[in-house]
């Protein structure tokens, strides 16, 4: 008996003996094809003899075989229950991994939840001191880049312009081929902010003749970096600690938004942000300069409008005016328009006033102008007490200098590979078209991409590297501070983890591909990674500690950093301000980043904070009132017009959006969008602004002067924005009398009534749904809501059914407070809420027609004066509403109350009438226009994702219509079919799961027992949840202070959720 | 019900009809051969049906995402229609109850159209509440029936419940008042008759033999009936307008809409009346029967109802002013001039200025004017019905929610095949029964026949 029968069964003798033949039929079971082997073979049906008979056989045959095939189908079930269960996974129970969110410099600690094996939803980690539990959009919405479909599913090798699955074997010996070759090897990626994987770097390049690592940022840091590292000596950003700043001036920093480490700004920032006692209210002030409204300038007391290419000028005139007070010498001033040098006149006396506690940072990049702010700081004695090195910020440690070394390089011909980890500077690098004719130049090109972005189109060799689910890794995002990445689920595709393909190819190890890397970490952990975290145990025990917690703070050395710089130096270095009509800024949204994100459907469809558009950028012109009832725009275009605009003799045809905060005489244009190479989702979508970035002293410069804007081309008929009406009543004065009036409200009447009427004042203002005080009128203003609240207390109570209270005075009555100060608009909620919620994707085209199916949505309105409005953002949600008018009007009762105050839906019995979405008064009733979710018993009537998406008209795809795709879904929500109405349900799953624990534990209930998706997705603890009937809650205490208000109480629906009134701390004389 | 009748009253009946002729005129459409004026009407009346069929399927295979329904705007031109049609519907019961109540003999001429009318628009307004549903296949939800779901009943506090038996109830009373004044018409035809359509008849017309006892029983039902049908006719509309009364969307809730739906839809239904009976009478040669006295009588009405109308406008504007409340008052500003302001001014114009036309009694008296001024109202009255429902919608409590709607060729596709249904079954209906009732005509023959009453009068009685 041979014994290479592997498993000891046998079929007969003949499978005994190995009998060739039958092994080679026994491989290929459905071998024999007799018809369709005879018609395939040449002449034999021309030369039939009776072939009219045989046509008919063979149609005959053909037709039935079809019949029986197609009426044979059976449904192909998926579900494979355990043989053997797995020690940790218990079906119907959610396991929790601590992990850490890392993407191009983007950090965030979280706990990755999975069921059955599956990650369903990122929650942020509350042990960590860098992201404070908080998470971001862009962090809530990686889980569904796990199961993207375009990507990478096996090693790829480019033949003519297609790919060809490869093995793993067979790219490894052509990679090392290629690195064995000799010549210069170099290696691309976004800043590394792993200590294994850079040391692993390291060790690679070291193995080689010449090999080198590119390290830049996919937006760029390398100014303030290089500043940094000039001026105190440190090459890092710092740690900002807004909470101990009392006056925060910013350059053009979306802080909040972008810049930096966002979670962890936004937490600090809003730290100093929360006046509760309206007698002794204190906060802090932000002061934004900036031409564009970013999210941190839509957050900012003050706006102060300069110009892009006015940045620098501005940071001069600061430094003057902190010189001049301080007694320092003053340096060469820059032209600067007129308002902006008087509040900085005002705002310089204010920055001394503070000195010790403020801040003065810029985003701009230019290594003159980030060393005037170190300057300031150096003046103001801001360094390390609010702005500090010890715990150094090392998200972004790139400059795109070295990619324009590598060009130069390149273009030598020396370089021989090229290896691009997870990068894509065929895209995001600015000097991008040198940058890929240089590429043509390198024999051997290699990327570890995701899926085929625009790099990995120009690389012949492709090894897909992991998910970061996947993998292994650990990360250091300040210094001292330290994260674990582990995987979460075994890899989905024949990929593999980047850093094993670089230790394979360095010939460092070989073996499983899964344990290389593991081994690896772990090893660096036992020796270089600081030991003293969770001190006096086994290397064992604290790693599996580690494991669990996912973070660990390392005590690191103190830094002091003084300043030394040359501010005269400094000031030669600062580009040439212009004089030209319009100028346009570039920027990076919440959602996209630099393209990055442009894959992930959730991100494509969460609106863009500040202008409320979704799938896709446009240009933001600015809006200016005529004076008498209209809002007038550049050229009188339209939201939705397309225009031309011409930069440098780059042209790009690019819809606009009017916006409110937008500086007259500029312009601006969203970065990241306009991908040719991002699949299903992301390709085609928007305009792609990268192509008008230049690049002057090897730093990006993310501004254009000269641009040129021509009229209306065209319209964009599927335009989407989720919001059309924008303000709560913006003043500007009267073109006549001169008065302040109300400038939106004579705005709402229809054009054929303009010269008639001049609208209906108090239309907006005197609405109930936002209140909004400055901090130096708190105490009246609390007042005057309490007088409000009295009257329409006594008007709901005057009625004939009372008692509504006392409905839910026992037990449980869930309730949510939000907190409108804390919320800086960042959408972490709503996505959060997505993939909670199962909340499909509709596209560009069903938004446009307003069908965005959100159950959260972030209202943005803008109030004071209108050419530098102040900004409120209030989530909205179903407000549970204990006499909800939505319940009473259904005809089958499908929306009905809980006895602990859900306003619950079932969406087996809804009809789908809409009788309560038309009776919300807050609009949050989401209907199932079409089968958003495949889920409809009819087939072939699923709406295309993309419809109106030129590039992919053809072959687009319902979201989520894959298995692939449905790998995110949450087994405990419903999803939802055609033909019913949803809305959020305070994560009525959430509170089941906790009302049970506590229950199980027989012990009290507490706030932390249940939180909802966007509680724990906000960085800034914006929203709070609990028990109203507990007196103990936060919530119970939050909805009692003098602040807190309903929103329309008095239609007397009685909603659970209250808000607190928005205080802004502006200072009118910095805008006078 | 003979009275005696003033000898200066103008005559309902003009060319000295007698018992024969009537029967003769009035039977001759459903005994001749379709007229060239009928097929021209009916062809294009059965297209719209079949893409208003077509458009329906549509509906309910793709889903009511081919409406441009959006978030905010979640009823349009569906519900518009339903209220519309419903009104319409309003005019054959008041026609045959109210006026037979008040024995008012110039409806003779018209109560059958009118009340075939009532039906058709019934059926018609019946079908939006149905298609607008998302999930029409589970439409039997909202009947109250034992089951075994708990048992789970529909919610009897939901106005859209309260539509549905409101709506049914109606239509089965104004199904039974038309088939039973059909009965003894049915027999005259039968009469008439031979081979297979006289055993048709004679199945309908329930074994009528004309007996003294026959003609009494059918008197008191019509009594009976019209005594069920009067409520229903204040009670239909009043439902319907309590959709809106009882939400609490500003433009929606006010406490007066239940009279001015009602006085609309009866406003409303006998402008369709109107429309229906004067090209009716053209085509078909009633001009004798559906005379200038019945037209200047119905105008009448339309006047005095369009002046409640018109009031009811001006109390709302005046309510909404005075309620000091901001959002009604936006409301109300914002529909007259906010985006939707055409339609306001529309209804404004059609409802409340052009029925005012009919203080003159020439164009009382004037076939043009009443069928431009009837084609008019009816136009206006569905304005009324797009203006309550979309431009209160579009933007209400929530700046940031507002929104604009205007309809995908679905929506105009189903109310066009509406139009088409409605032709379709009234033009059936002209070709199967006496347009005019026969009987009720002979009736009145011998009190306001024209030999009998008015200046041509030659017979004493």
């Amino acid at each position: 008996m041979k014994k290479d029968n592997s498993n000891n069964v046998w079929i007969g003798e003949l499978d005994l003996k190995r009998d060739p033949e039958f092994m080679e039929n026994a491989s290929n079971e459905f071998k024999d094809t007799p018809l369709f082997e005879m018609l395939g073979e040449e002449g034999v049906l021309t030369n039939q003899k009776s072939s009219r008979r045989d046509f008919l056989k063979f149609l005959g045959f053909g037709v039935g075989a079809a019949v029986v095939a197609a009426g044979c189908e059976i449904p192909v079930k998926k579900a494979i229950p355990y043989v053997i269960r797995p020690e940790e996974i218990v079906p119907g129970l959610a396991t929790y991994y601590a992990s850490s969110f890392v993407r191009s410099g983007d950090y965030c600690s979280i706990l990755v939840k999975t069921r059955d094996g599956r990650p369903i939803k990122i929650e942020g980690n509350e042990s960590s001191e860098v992201t404070f539990g908080g998470t971001s959009a862009r962090a809530q919405a990686e889980v569904l880049n796990l199961y993207n479909t375009n990507r990478n599913k096996s090693p790829l090798k480019k033949e003519g312009d297609a790919y060809k699955q490869i093995s793993w074997k067979e790219l490894d010996d052509e990679v090392m081929k290629g690195l064995k070759n000799g010549g210069s090897i170099r290696l691309v990626s976004h800043t590394n902010m792993s200590p294994s994987s850079s040391k692993l770097h390291s060790e690679f390049a070291a193995s080689f003749a010449d090999a080198k690592i590119v390290y830049y940022d996919p937006v760029s840091y390398a100014a303030v970096l290089r500043a940094n590292e000039l001026t105190v000596g440190q090459r890092a950003l710092p740690e900002y600690r807004f909470e101990l700043a009392d006056l925060i001036v910013s350059f053009n920093a979306d802080f909040l938004g972008t810049w930096g480490s966002p979670i962890e700004n936004a937490h600090r920032f809003m730290k100093n942000r929360k006046p509760d006692d309206p007698k002794n209210a204190k906060m802090s002030r932000l002061v934004q300069f900036e031409s564009h409204m970013s999210l941190t300038g839509s957050n900012a007391d003050n706006r102060i409008l300069v110009k892009p290419s006015e940045q620098s000028s501005a940071a001069v005139a600061l430094y003057n005016k902190v010189a001049s007070l301080k007694g320092a010498g003053k340096i060469k001033a820059l032209p600067l328009n007129e308002k902006a040098k008087k509040a900085i006149d005002k705002l310089g006396s204010d920055l001394v006033k503070a000195e010790g506690r403020s801040i003065v940072l810029s985003g701009n990049n230019f290594v003159g102008e980030q060393i005037i702010i170190n300057a300031i700081n150096h003046l103001l004695g801001n360094f390390n007490k609010t702005i500090d090195f010890t715990h150094a910020d090392l998200t972004r440690q790139g400059d795109e200098s070295g990619l324009a070394g590598l060009v130069k390089e390149m273009e030598t011909g020396k370089v021989s590979t090229i290896i691009f980890l997870d990068c894509n500077p065929v895209y995001d690098y600015a000097g991008r078209e040198t940058f890929r004719e240089a590429l043509k130049k390198v024999k051997s090109r290699v990327s570890t991409a995701y899926s085929l972005d625009e790099t990995a189109n120009v690389c012949d060799l492709v090894a897909p590297n992991h998910h970061m689910m996947e993998s292994w890794g650990d990360v250091q995002p300040k210094r001292g501070h330290y994260s674990l990445i582990q995987p979460v689920i075994s890899p989905l595709f024949d990929t593999r983890q980047a850093e094993t393909s670089l230790l394979f190819w360095a010939g460092k190890a070989q073996g499983v591909k899964e344990e290389v890397y593991f081994n690896y970490l772990k090893a660096n952990w036992t020796s270089l990674i600081p030991g003293d975290f969770f001190p006096g145990q086994t290397f064992e025990n604290r790693w599996n500690q580690l494991l669990k917690e996912g973070v660990v703070k390392a005590s690191v050395s103190q830094i002091s950093v003084a300043f030394k710089g040359n501010v005269n130096d400094a000031v030669s270095m600062l580009p040439k301000t212009g004089n030209t009509p319009i100028e346009i800024s570039f920027y990076e949204t919440v959602n996209i980043g630099n393209g990055q994100y442009a894959e992930n459907p959730w991100l494509q469809e969460m609106p863009n904070p500040v202008d409320r558009t979704v799938w896709g950028n446009h240009l933001a012109i600015p809006i200016r009132f005529d004076g008498v009832n209209r809002y007038e725009s550049l050229n009188n275009l339209k939201d939705g017009d397309i225009v031309s605009v011409e930069l440098n003799g780059q042209k790009l045809e690019v819809p606009v959006v009017r916006a409110f905060g937008q500086m007259e005489g500029t312009v601006s244009l969203a970065l990241g969008y306009g991908r040719s190479n991002a699949g299903m989702v992301g390709t085609g979508v928007g305009v792609d602004a990268n192509a008008m970035l230049s690049v002057k002293d090897d730093l990006t410069v993310y501004f254009g002067e000269q641009v040129l804007i021509s009229e209306k081309i065209a319209k964009d008929k599927d335009f989407a924005s989720v919001q059309y009406h924008h303000t709560m009543g913006l003043k500007a004065a009267d073109g006549t009398t001169g008065e302040q009036i109300n400038a939106d409200e004579r705005e709402l009447v229809d054009d054929f009534w303009k010269n008639f009427t001049s609208g209906f004042q108090g239309a907006l203002t005197e609405r109930s749904i936002i209140y909004q005080s400055n901090l130096k009128e708190l105490d009246d203003k609390t007042k005057s809501l309490a007088e409000k609240r009295a009257k329409f207390k006594k008007l709901n109570d005057a009625q004939i059914y009372n008692g509504y209270d006392q409905n839910y005075a026992l037990g449980h009555h869930w309730a949510m407070h939000i907190d409108l100060n804390a919320c800086t608009g960042c959408g972490a909620c709503t996505i959060a809420c997505m993939a909670e919620n199962n909340i499909p994707v509709v596209g560009k085209h069903e938004v446009h027609r307003h069908h965005e199916m959100a159950w959260l949505r972030i209202d943005r309105y803008f109030y004071g004066d209108f050419e530098n409005p102040n900004v409120v953002y209030q989530p909205m949600l179903c407000q549970h509403c204990d006499n909800a008018p939505c319940e009473n009007v259904c005809p089958v009762n499908a929306t009905n109350h809980s006895q602990e105050g859900l306003n619950q839906m079932a969406y087996n019995r809804c009809i789908g009438t809409r009788y309560c979405a038309n009776n919300c008064p807050y609009k949050v009733r989401r209907f199932n226009w079409l089968d958003y979710t495949t889920a409809d018993i009819m087939k072939g009537n699923e709406p295309a994702l993309h419809l109106g998406n030129k590039e992919y008209n053809e072959e687009s795809l319902v979201f989520g219509s894959d298995n692939l795709t449905r790998m995110v879904l949450n087994p405990d929500v419903t999803v939802r079919s055609r033909g019913v109405i949803e809305k959020c349900s305070f994560c009525v799953q959430r509170l089941q799961e906790g009302k049970l624990n506590a229950k199980r534990e027989e012990r009290k209930l507490t706030d932390k027992d249940v939180r909802t998706a966007c509680q724990m997705a906000c960085a800034t603890n914006a929203i709070s949840f609990g028990d109203r009937n507990d007196e103990e809650s936060v919530v119970t205490k939050k909805m009692n202070s003098p602040l807190s208000y309903y929103v329309l109480e008095e239609v007397n629906v009685r909603s659970s959720i209250s808000y607190s009134m928005k205080v802004n701390n502006r200072d009118t004389e910095l805008n006078a | 019900m003979i009275a005696p009748v003033s000898k200066i009253r103008e005559p309902l009946v003009y060319g000295h009809k007698t018992y024969h002729q009537i029967t003769e005129d009035l039977v001759a459409p459903t005994e001749k051969a379709p007229s060239l004026s009928w097929m021209l009407v009916f062809i294009p009346a059965l297209v719209l049906l079949v893409f208003g069929v077509f458009s329906i399927y549509w509906t309910i295979y793709v889903g009511i995402g081919t409406w441009n329904l959006n978030k905010t705007i979640n009823w349009g031109w569906d519900i518009t229609n339903f209220v519309w049609w419903i009104g319409i519907g309003h005019a054959g019961t008041l026609i045959s109850a109210i006026l037979l109540l008040f024995r008012q003999k110039w409806r003779t001429g018209v109560n059958r159209a009118a009340e075939a009318m009532t039906i058709f628009a019934v059926m018609c307004a019946g079908l939006f509440p149905l298609i607008h549903m998302g999930r029409i296949w589970d439409a039997f939800y909202i009947m109250p029936y034992l089951n075994t779901r708990g048992p789970v009943w529909p919610n009897f506090n939901s106005p859209l419940l309260w539509d549905v038996f409101a709506i049914s109830t109606y239509l089965i009373v104004s199904l039974l008042f038309w088939y039973t004044g059909l009965v003894p018409d049915l027999a005259t035809i039968r009469d008439r008759s031979a081979g297979l359509r006289k055993k048709i008849y004679d199945f309908f017309s329930l074994g009528w033999t004309g007996a003294a006892k026959h003609w009494q029983r059918w008197e008191y039902l019509s009594l009976i009936l019209a005594g069920l049908a009067t409520p229903l006719v204040l009670s239909v509309h009043t439902i319907v307008s309590f959709d809106f009364a009882t939400s609490v969307i500003p433009g929606w809730h006010t406490t007066i809409f239940p009279p001015y739906f009602v006085a609309g839809a009866v406003f409303s239904g006998f402008a369709m009346v109107q429309t229906l009976m004067l090209i009716s009478r053209k085509v078909l040669n009633f001009e004798q029967y559906i005379t200038l006295n019945h037209i200047e009588s119905m105008n009448k009405v339309i006047l005095t109802t369009g002046s409640i109308v018109g009031v009811a406008y001006l109390t709302e504007l005046f309510i909404s002013w005075y309620s000091g409340y901001i959002y009604e008052q936006f409301a109300f500003f914002n529909r007259a001039l906010g985006p939707y302001w055409w339609a306001y001014f529309g209804m404004m114009f059609a409802n409340v200025v052009s029925p005012q036309f009919f203080w003159s009694g020439k164009i009382r008296r004037s076939v043009g004017w009443t069928f431009f001024l009837s084609i008019l109202i009816n136009i206006g009255m569905w304005f009324e019905r797009f203006v309550i429902i979309v431009s209160t919608l579009a933007r209400d409590f929530l700046p940031s929610s507002w929104s604009f709607y205007s309809p995908s060729w679905v929506e105009i596709g189903i109310y066009l095949g509406t139009f088409g249904l409605f032709f379709t079954m009234f033009l059936l209906f002209t070709r199967v029964a006496p347009v005019i009732a026969i009987a009720e005509v002979k009736h009145i023959l011998k009190t306001s026949g024209d030999q009998y009453v008015g200046k041509d009068a030659e017979i004493q009685h």
